[in-house]
């Protein structure tokens, strides 16, 4: 295999032909399905990315056991392999369905969708895509969502967002977790929102832990505020 | 990110455009790739040439790749600016997410032998 670069200038008559032929339109093309549907069915979307190990399956714990009796709540869980975190969601009361990639690093729309008719969607409030733990290639993939959401743990550093840009730049908010072990941590609140707005200034950031509860309510709340906008729209 | 799956798309999206007369006579692809695209040209060009070598109908079709900076549109000023060291700032101190280049993926213009 040759691996010299191969823009050679082109011999003999050449007629050119300008097109535009967008790489991701397939996704882009099953996002604005997704999100029509979820427009009619006033269900709001959220998309939860973050790196492996952030806390993304504790906190959705959490929140489904303080929201399953106050709204109809369902998740949708991407992994490259395994039930596990559709089991630990299911344990705490709420209906999730587990995709598996086998081997892809990110949710296409494409997978969504097909998860979505795995669900009953009738009455859903909230639908929420827990993404496969990558910072980098879920950024590049709309799967419809109304909000994306990108968690960030007080063990991974605070200068994470600059290093992973994309991710931070088309998040709506960054929440940081694991927050109880911020005296124990060379991390601040500050560092890491200073980081991330100088990407994305409209950023929203909260700070939680799902071992203290600390903001976990707030966390809640918000959610069921963007549930009630969406059905605002609705009506 | 995928190298290798994104040069099947461009052939794949190629195919989808053009009928297999044209693709005959494929001379080059040019691609814009924007800074936020998380796709590196020269990994690319490598993925492109190992992909032509299990399609020997492609063997004489060069890829040519315009890398493109990332730039926001300020929103208070008007103004176009270029982005480095991923601070999203306007030249005149406002910063802004409005991002108008740089997230190019893109096939822009296909040459083919007359």
């Amino acid at each position: 295999m040759s691996v010299e670069k191969s823009n050679k200038a082109a011999r003999g008559t050449v007629k050119c032909e300008n097109t535009t032929l967008h790489l991701l339109k397939a996704n882009d093309f099953v996002a604005e399905a997704i999100r029509k549907e979820m427009a009619d069915r006033g269900i709001l979307l959220i998309n939860m990315t973050s790196s492996p190990g952030s806390g993304k399956t504790t906190l959705l714990q959490e929140t489904g056991k303080r929201l399953k009796d106050k709204i109809n709540m369902k998740i949708l869980v991407g992994d490259l392999e395994t039930e596990r975190d559709a089991d630990r969601l299911r344990d705490v009361g709420v209906d999730a369905l587990q995709i598996v990639t086998g081997g892809i690093c990110h949710l296409e729309a494409q997978m969504v969708h097909q998860g979505m008719e795995g669900l009953d969607l009738d009455g859903v409030d909230l639908l929420i895509i827990e993404n496969v733990g990558n910072l980098v290639c879920p950024s590049s993939f709309d799967l419809g969502e109304d909000y994306r959401v990108t968690l960030v743990a007080t063990t991974e550093g605070d200068d994470k967002p600059k290093k992973y840009p994309r991710m931070f730049l088309t998040s709506d908010m960054m929440v940081v977790s694991k927050s109880d072990l911020l005296p124990y941590l060379p991390f601040t609140i500050d560092a890491v929102t200073e980081d991330a707005r100088d990407i994305n200034p409209s950023l929203d950031v909260m700070t939680v832990s799902s071992q203290s509860g600390e903001g976990i309510d707030a966390w809640c709340d918000w959610l069921l505020q963007k549930v009630e906008e969406k059905k605002g729209v609705l009506a | 990110m995928h190298e290798v799956s994104l040069v099947r798309g461009v052939f794949r999206s190629l195919e989808e455009e053009f009928n297999s007369d044209q693709l005959a006579k494929m001379q080059t692809i040019r691609m814009k790739i924007g800074l936020l695209s998380n796709v590196e040209p020269v990994l690319m060009q490598n993925a492109f040439n190992a992909v032509k070598e299990d399609n020997p109908q492609y063997a004489n079709v060069n890829l040519d790749i315009e890398s493109i900076p990332i730039e926001v549109h300020c929103d208070i000023c008007g103004k176009d600016s270029v982005v480095s060291n991923y601070r999203f700032v306007c030249d005149c101190g406002i910063p802004t997410n409005n991002v108008v280049k740089g997230e190019e993926l893109l096939i822009h213009q296909v040459e083919f032998l007359d």
